[in-house]
């Protein structure tokens, strides 16, 4: 694991870097998308978990803070949509020189998630071509991932409300294969005493899955 | 690469014996020239080192811009660091890590004194370290663990008697009045009235933890107490002086209250004026 700065001094962001443990064939690699305030502080846990399981698989995966959030240069009145997904542009351009990979996969939570999607549907740097995959778990906004421009993997826990879950169903004629599953899970971005710490393997478990 | 930021530097730092401890180091500019004491940020509970609404980052470049070197750091197995590889007990190898950060700044930057800062366990891991290193010499201790005092008792009863629901809980054996008294006796038998090996979840009612206030009383370490209103651990703001009364005699500690905070220092207002505040105690360390 290799903690480092990136981006440029104006613009200087957080991130760690997880090398893959075993590589077989081409390079893959995953940005991680972290959710914004508090809710970045709750997840911090399970996306460090994410990252190291999917070093495991043969990925590096690279999760990073966004300006004025965590670890990065900025104050929180810094941090817009626009300032993230450049962000998001940055982080797919730092990992794939540091794994030596073509394209990426995004996987984002809450925030972050819409955020991933925001990139992938902008097409910046050509996204169908750069962006291998996205996994959108609990995004904060109503979402047809079925219009996006690459596969996606919509994961719905017991986080999200039913008109929430309702809003992230895809429609009907899609460009792109794009499944919603709902998994019993706890969401790990709540604060909650019974739940704050606590890994949600199963949804960790999926995401290495689908990816395979 | 350590870019500069108004009055600040960050740079990031594996720490620790097995260079295991991520940590980010904020030092004032170059031209601050400053020979103030380093000041070391501690773990909130499982929390990682930016802190509950990024208070620590915050509070790091506030006090590096006053020309301290300030340093966060994740304990091994929370945050960032990866697990410790022994079997050290956890209070144990958490308090050799504070040992390992403080040798690491003392020698890289020839810094010779030293400030611990910590929220609740923090806190905690804070006061037990400095019994024992005598470079410390100022605390900022937010919400720490307090033994209940009678007082604490009244204010805890007094607090709780209107609501019907304490009543029931009572009632049905849950009353956390019942499981702190119960939790209290069953140290005593378990210890025999001594202090034991000490844990964080022992420290309520440790002998241990006393002797550490004591200790660090003594040698005159600055200490800034800050409690806000809502924790199970104390009920008034000056349970600190009852508990230990040695921490007032000397005149180094300050006692602060935020009645207007909750225990994460949630509101805006209030982690502006906690901001306040250490800078302003921090000026005279």
């Amino acid at each position: 694991m290799n903690p480092f700065f990136l981006g440029t001094s104006q613009r200087r962001l957080f991130g760690i870097h997880t090398p893959a443990a075993a590589r077989a064939g081409r390079p893959r690699a995953a940005v991680l998308c972290q959710p914004a305030g508090d809710e970045y502080i709750y997840a911090h846990r399970s996306m460090r978990q994410l990252a190291i399981r999917l070093a495991l698989c043969g990925f590096d995966t690279l999760r990073f803070d966004y300006f004025g959030t965590g670890d990065s240069a900025g104050e929180p009145g810094d941090t817009d949509e626009a300032g993230m997904r450049a962000d998001v542009v940055t982080a797919i351009e730092t990992l794939r020189d540091l794994a030596a990979a073509d394209r990426v996969t995004l996987i984002g939570l809450r925030a972050g998630a819409d955020v991933a999607a925001q990139v992938a549907a902008s097409r910046i740097m050509g996204a169908p071509d750069v962006i291998e995959a996205l996994v959108l778990w609990d995004p904060l906004q109503p979402l047809d991932a079925a219009q996006l421009p690459v596969r996606s993997l919509t994961i719905v826990t017991q986080g999200l409300q039913p008109h929430e879950q309702a809003s992230l169903a895809p429609g009907a004629a899609g460009e792109t294969p794009a499944a919603v599953e709902y998994l019993p899970a706890p969401c790990p971005w709540i604060e909650e005493a019974s739940t704050t710490g606590v890994i949600p393997v199963r949804v960790l478990q999926r995401i290495e899955e689908w990816l395979r | 690469m350590q870019p500069q930021v108004e009055g600040f530097n960050e740079q990031v730092a594996l720490l620790g014996r097995d260079s295991s401890l991520v940590s980010i180091i904020t030092r004032p500019a170059p031209s601050a020239g400053s020979d103030r004491p380093a000041i070391v940020i501690l773990n909130t509970g499982i929390i990682h080192r930016v802190g509950h609404h990024r208070m620590y980052v915050s509070l790091a470049r506030m006090l590096a811009g006053a020309g301290h070197t300030v340093v966060r750091f994740d304990f091994c197995g929370i945050g960032d660091s990866a697990p410790a590889r022994d079997r050290m007990p956890p209070l144990a190898a958490c308090l050799q890590q504070i040992g390992d950060v403080v040798n690491s700044l003392a020698r890289t930057y020839s810094i010779p004194r030293f400030v611990l800062v910590g929220l609740c366990s923090g806190g905690d891991h804070a006061i037990l370290y400095a019994r024992n290193d005598p470079r410390v010499v100022g605390l900022v201790l937010m919400d720490p663990t307090l033994p209940p005092t009678l007082r604490y008792y009244f204010h805890y009863v007094l607090q709780r008697l209107p609501h019907a629901r304490n009543w029931l809980s009572i009632l049905r054996g849950r009353s956390g009045l019942l499981k702190m008294l119960t939790s209290h006796v069953g140290h005593r038998l378990r210890t025999g009235g001594g202090s034991g090996e000490p844990t964080l979840q022992s420290l309520q009612f440790s002998s241990h933890l006393a002797r550490c206030y004591r200790t660090v009383a003594r040698r005159s370490v600055d200490m800034l107490a800050v409690f806000t209103c809502v924790s199970a651990r104390h009920t008034y703001p000056q349970q600190i002086l009852d508990a230990f009364p040695e921490t007032g005699s000397g005149g180094s500690l300050r006692l602060e209250y935020f009645p207007e905070s909750d225990h994460h220092f949630s509101p805006p207002q209030a982690r502006s004026r906690l901001l306040r505040v250490i800078a302003d105690w921090a000026e005279s360390v």
